[in-house]
This record gives structure tokens, sequence and C-alpha cells, in this order.
């Protein structure tokens, strides 16, 4: 099937045709499911190198399982989401927490205008605030919160209540209000 | 004066949307190095030959026809049933003195030859 007709396809129809040695859908899974996995993992991770190390995993894993997948049991976004969750913990345990205030800079040189630099000095210091979540309230309020996923799906997903899934956005959320308070000014959020 | 819940969930938001408009993005030697996986994976899954079904003989499809051992036990008893109707009569089958008359010798021979043949 050509790749651009595989669009509309649903994932786990594309993980069929996977299974059955479809190039091209190896080709439009790829394309479609690496950026997700990779934001996603770098949201719990803040590290560049290791959400990159987790995506092959988390991909590699999905390849592996793609014939033996059952259709209609789980979404693949929602399998992915979790596995990424696992490994991402996984490396939590060994990785060193980075400090607040410690924002690491931009990765690329290019020269940007200075809303984007903004914006991005805003993405990143988000970010320097979920690192100092625990595990699990930082999961759920990616998921919730820069995913947009439903409070059923995140349940699924973290194996746990959709009560349990409010209470760890909320919490997850004070904290990232108390930790980000004080930068609003810094951001901009001053004029706005 | 300090922030209210709203106001710090609307200050939240613009994070999180700063967030979602910066995503960390998968490098092109990632993506390839995925897509190369992928493709190994492919290779190295067969993908499963169906079996080719063995063709019953044709004393099973006969079995199958009947209707299995439930209705072959059912056939094969009526057929005992039958023979032994044939060999023995039961003389209450014979209600009235003059039915015997009806009855057909169809071997009178053999009959001879049971009786030792000295008549």
């Amino acid at each position: 099937m050509p790749l651009d007709t595989m669009s509309d396809e649903p994932d786990e129809v594309l993980l069929v045709l996977f299974a059955n040695g479809d190039a091209s859908a190896a080709r439009a899974l790829t394309g479609r499911l690496t950026p997700r996995v990779m934001g996603h993992a770098y949201r719990l991770l803040g590290n560049h190198a290791e959400a990159e190390d987790v995506t092959q995993e988390a991909m590699l894993r999905l390849w592996n399982i793609a014939s033996e997948w059952r259709q209609g049991e789980a979404r693949v976004s929602t399998w992915l989401y979790r596995v990424v969750a696992n490994l991402c913990i996984d490396r939590k345990r060994r990785a060193r927490n980075v400090a607040l205030d410690s924002i690491p800079e931009p990765e690329d040189g290019r020269a940007s205008a200075a809303e984007t630099l903004q914006a991005k000095a805003r993405a990143e210091a988000l970010q320097a605030a979920l690192d100092q979540l625990p595990d699990r309230q930082r999961q759920a309020v990616v998921l919730r919160h820069i995913e947009g996923l439903a409070n059923p799906e995140i349940a699924e997903i973290m194996e746990i209540t959709t009560e349990a899934v409010e209470s760890l956005t909320a919490r997850g959320k004070r904290t990232l209000t108390a930790a980000l308070s004080g930068r609003q000014e810094e951001l901009g959020y001053g004029d706005e | 004066m300090a922030m209210s819940d709203k106001d710090n969930m609307t200050g939240l938001e613009a994070f999180f949307d700063a967030a979602r408009a910066h995503p960390a993005e998968p490098s092109v030697a990632l993506l390839t190095r995925i897509e190369k996986e992928a493709r190994t994976v492919q290779a190295a899954t067969r993908a499963p030959v169906p079996q080719r079904r063995q063709r019953a003989s044709l004393s099973t499809q006969l079995f199958r026809l009947i209707g299995g051992w439930p209705a072959l036990t059912g056939l094969a008893t009526a057929a005992m049933a039958g023979v032994w109707l044939g060999v023995s009569l039961p003389e209450g089958l014979l209600v009235n003195e003059g039915d015997a008359a009806y009855l057909i010798d169809v071997a009178p021979e053999l009959a001879f030859d049971l009786a030792g043949g000295n008549f």
C-alpha cells in the first residue's frame, strides 16, 4: 500500500500490515509514532539523549510484538505510553536529578525570534519543574496537560482509577505552580 | 497578594502551551535507526504458513455424512433388530390361528437340510 494512502489508517491497522511484511507500514508507523514517543519520553526524562534511547527501545518492542498484537484489546498509543513510562522509570532510578535552576541551554544554535526563544525558555522551565515531580505525578500531568489525554485513558495507561489520576494531576499542578510562580516575571508573564 | 487557583491554572496553561509548541523532536538518525530495525524485524519474522488441511478419506467423509457415532449406533441397532425379527418371528405377532397360513417359506429346502435330511 502506498505511504500516502496510509495517513488515515488507524495505528492498529498499520501494525497488522507491518506484521504482514508491508514496508510502507513500517515507514508510516515510524514517522507517525516516533515523534510522539520521543516527545513523551523527553517530558518524563528531561534528557534528550536518554529520551532517544528509550524511544528506540520502545519502538523495537512494538516491532517485536506486532505479530502477536491482538486487535481490540488495547490501543497502540496506550500500549506505547505505558512502555515508555516503564522504561523511563527504570532509567530515572539511575539518573541524577536536575536542579530547577539549571535549565538546559537551547539544543541548537539557530537564530530565533525573541518570542520563540521566550516560549522555548518557558517550555524548558516547565521541563525543569517537571523533573522535580515524583514519577507518577509527572507522568499523570504530562499525559493530561501536554499529551492531552482524557482521564480514563490515563487511568488505563497507569493502571489506576480515574480518581487517582485526578489526585495525581492536582498535586502535580500545585507543585508546578509553586515552582514556576517565582519565574513568571522572568519568563514574560508579567506583561500579559 | 497570593494568586488564586484560577490565576495559577492560567499561568500553568501558558507553560503547557509552550511545552506543546516545543516538543523534543527525534533526530533523522534516530528515525533511520528505528525504521531499519523495523525492516530487520519484518525480515526475521516469517509470516505463519497456513497449514494445509489433509483431505479426509472416503470412509471418513461417509462417516461424517451419516452423522458420526451417535447416528451410526442407532443405525446398527435398527439393523440388528431387523435381523432378529427376520430370524425368529415372535409368536405374539400371530394373533389368530389361521395367520400362520399366510406365512411363506421362501427356502423350504433349507428347512429340510436343517432337519437332518432323513424325511
